[in-house]
C-alpha cells in the first residue's frame, strides 16, 4: 500500500504521513471510544473497541515499517523515541524518590493517610522501574 | 558534530527528499542533519560519504570548542 502511494506519486512523505495519521487516528478513536464506554455504562463495548484499537495501531505501527521499502520510520525516529522515553523515565524517577519516601515517612508517622489512588499509583511507578530494570538488563546482554 | 552536507547535496543538484530516498532514511533526519540538530548513525555516515564518493571525515567534523 505505501509503496504504491510512492510509486503513484513519487512522494515518500506523503506515504509517511499516511502512516503516522493512521496510527494516531486509529488509537485516538480507541482512546475516545473507551472514555465514551466508561461516561455512558457501556464498559463492555468501551474495553472492546479500545482493544481492538490499541491492538490494530499497535500491530500497524510495528508491521508496517517491515513490510514496506518505503522509509515510515528510521534511526532518527528510534532516537527521539529513546529521548523521550528516558527523559520521562527520568522525571518519574526524580519525582519519585522525592516524593515516595516521604509519603511513607509521614504516613508511618500517622501525619497522612494516603488514598488508594496514590498507593496505586505508587505501585504503578513501581512497576514501570522493575520492567525498565528487566529491560535493560536484557538489552545489555543482546 | 559540523557537516557541509548542504554544500554537498547542492553541488550534487538534489533535493533534501531525493538524498533521504538514496540513502534510506526520511526527508526530516536529512533537514535534522543538515541543521546540525542530529547526529547520524555511523552506519548513515558511510551511506553518505559512499553516496559523494568520499570519506566521511570530509563531510563531517567534530566542533571545535569539544574538549
Amino acid at each position: 500500500m505505501f509503496d504504491n502511494i510512492v510509486s503513484e506519486t513519487g512522494d515518500p512523505g506523503r506515504a509517511r504521513r499516511l502512516y503516522y495519521r493512521s496510527v494516531y487516528a486509529i488509537v485516538t478513536v480507541s482512546i475516545v471510544g473507551l472514555l465514551a464506554g466508561m461516561a455512558t455504562g457501556r464498559e463492555l463495548i468501551g474495553t472492546s473497541i479500545y482493544c481492538v484499537g490499541v491492538w490494530l495501531g499497535g500491530g500497524i505501527s510495528f508491521l508496517a515499517p517491515k513490510l514496506t521499502d518505503v522509509p515510515l520510520q528510521d534511526e532518527r525516529d528510534t532516537d527521539l523515541y529513546n529521548r523521550a522515553s528516558g527523559l520521562t523515565l527520568g522525571v518519574l524517577f526524580v519525582g519519585g524518590l522525592s516524593v515516595i519516601p516521604v509519603i511513607y515517612v509521614l504516613e508511618a508517622a500517622r501525619r497522612i493517610e494516603t488514598p488508594p489512588e496514590v498507593n496505586g499509583a505508587i505501585f504503578l511507578a513501581s512497576g514501570l522501574f522493575l520492567m525498565w530494570g528487566v529491560s535493560y538488563g536484557i538489552v545489555k546482554r543482546r | 558534530m559540523e557537516n557541509n552536507l548542504p554544500r554537498r547535496r547542492e553541488a550534487a543538484g538534489l533535493s533534501q527528499g531525493e538524498l533521504a530516498e538514496a540513502v534510506g532514511v526520511t526527508r526530516q533526519t536529512i533537514n535534522a542533519i543538515e541543521r546540525e540538530r542530529y547526529d547520524p548513525s555511523l552506519e548513515l555516515a558511510f551511506k553518505l560519504a559512499a553516496h559523494f564518493e568520499c570519506h566521511i571525515e570530509d563531510i563531517f567534523q567534530p566542533e571545535e570548542n569539544n574538549d
